[in-house]
């Protein structure tokens, strides 16, 4: 029983400041916070394409040539096609229906944009942190994104 | 322990709805997300995001998680993922030279190591509670980064700085002899974990 970690003194003590070492209070909250969206009633889109995972890793792109990146979304027979570019995220639900979508990030206020008679809309700036998008449309149906990060 | 009952306690409990066992999942899993952020090299906003993401699919998958005491084995799985993927974002940006692969072998030994390392951290916490008040205040201010010296240790704790050694090798030994820690060595004895 030589050379575990328990028997010598000073790794015991290396191990036990590793297990006191604190993790900063905020990261915690946020945690703890995150259980408010327990429940929440909408039908959740899961997200079925994304052109980052597509992408082979060290295909070679480099700053200034960031492309933009793609995403969809998809609940049943309701699809949320999302372009995430520099300035803006663009988006389109199908089967077009004119609504409203909110950016609702993860900590912090909502804020609303149109969706148009084709299904389209526009959130510009393109949210910082992790988000999600919550779009209501006329006919009062409900679909939610999963969570995302530009 | 990876089937601690405790665990499963816990999960049954917040998938019920109640807040102050989601609460105690989040406090007892932070430090195990936070460490496998750092061994990812993260930036500090990027540390933010993945511990973020990580309890929000954790709320979504409450209810769907089919074995309650394989979570942490899912949230150190689903946070080296995460890690990935903010990596490669980064690498997509141009900021990254390296590439990283998610399903790499390199991955799963992260995990294991980090899981592995966790439950000693759980035990020793817990053992470190069990430690008469002169104990924890000795080796608190011995392991803590950096170290504090011991003329400071002398004076705060009215104890000759000859006997800070003999002291913190015979707290350390209640340590190790404590059930807390003196369960999970057992266990790694009998399962030839070097």
């Amino acid at each position: 029983m030589t050379g575990q970690w328990w028997t010598d003194d000073d790794q015991l003590a290396a191990a036990l400041g590793a297990a006191l070492r604190p993790v900063p209070e905020r990261f915690v909250d946020a945690g703890r916070a995150a259980f408010a969206w327990r429940d929440i009633d909408a039908e959740l889109a899961a997200l079925t394409y994304d052109s980052a995972a597509d992408r082979l890793v060290g295909a070679g792109t480099r700053a200034g040539s960031a492309p933009s990146r793609e995403l969809t979304f998809a609940a049943g027979d309701v699809t949320i096609d999302v372009e995430i570019t520099n300035e803006a995220v663009l988006g389109q639900v199908v089967p077009p229906e004119p609504g409203e979508v909110r950016v609702t990030p993860a900590t912090g206020t909502a804020t609303a944009a149109e969706i148009d008679e084709v299904g389209c809309f526009v959130i510009r700036p393109v949210p910082a942190g992790t988000f999600r998008l919550d779009c209501r449309t006329g006919s009062g149906r409900r679909v939610v994104t999963g969570w995302l990060r530009a | 322990m990876r089937d601690d009952p405790s665990v499963v306690a816990l999960v049954v409990r917040a998938r019920s709805g109640d807040k102050s066992a989601w609460d105690e999942i989040v406090e007892r899993y932070a430090p195990l997300v936070w460490s496998i952020c750092h061994r990812h090299r993260l930036a500090s906003a990027d540390v933010d995001d993945v511990g973020q993401s990580v309890w929000l699919r954790l709320v979504e998958q409450l209810t769907a998680l089919r074995e309650p005491a394989a979570l942490p084995g899912w949230i150190a799985t689903t946070a080296s993922r995460e890690c990935v993927r903010v990596l490669r974002n980064t690498q997509r940006q141009g900021r990254l030279e390296t590439s990283i692969d998610p399903e790499s072998a390199g991955e799963n030994v992260i995990v294991e190591q980090e899981l592995l390392a966790d439950e000693r951290h759980t035990a020793l916490r817990r053992a470190f509670v069990q430690l008469p008040d002169r104990c924890r205040q000795l080796l608190s201010l011995l392991v803590s980064d950096p170290p504090a010296p011991y003329t400071e240790i002398s004076a705060k704790l009215h104890m000759p700085i000859g006997s800070i050694g003999p002291n913190r090798a015979r707290c350390l030994d209640r340590l190790r002899t404590s059930p807390a820690l003196a369960a999970l060595i057992d266990v790694e004895q009998a399962g030839g974990v070097a």
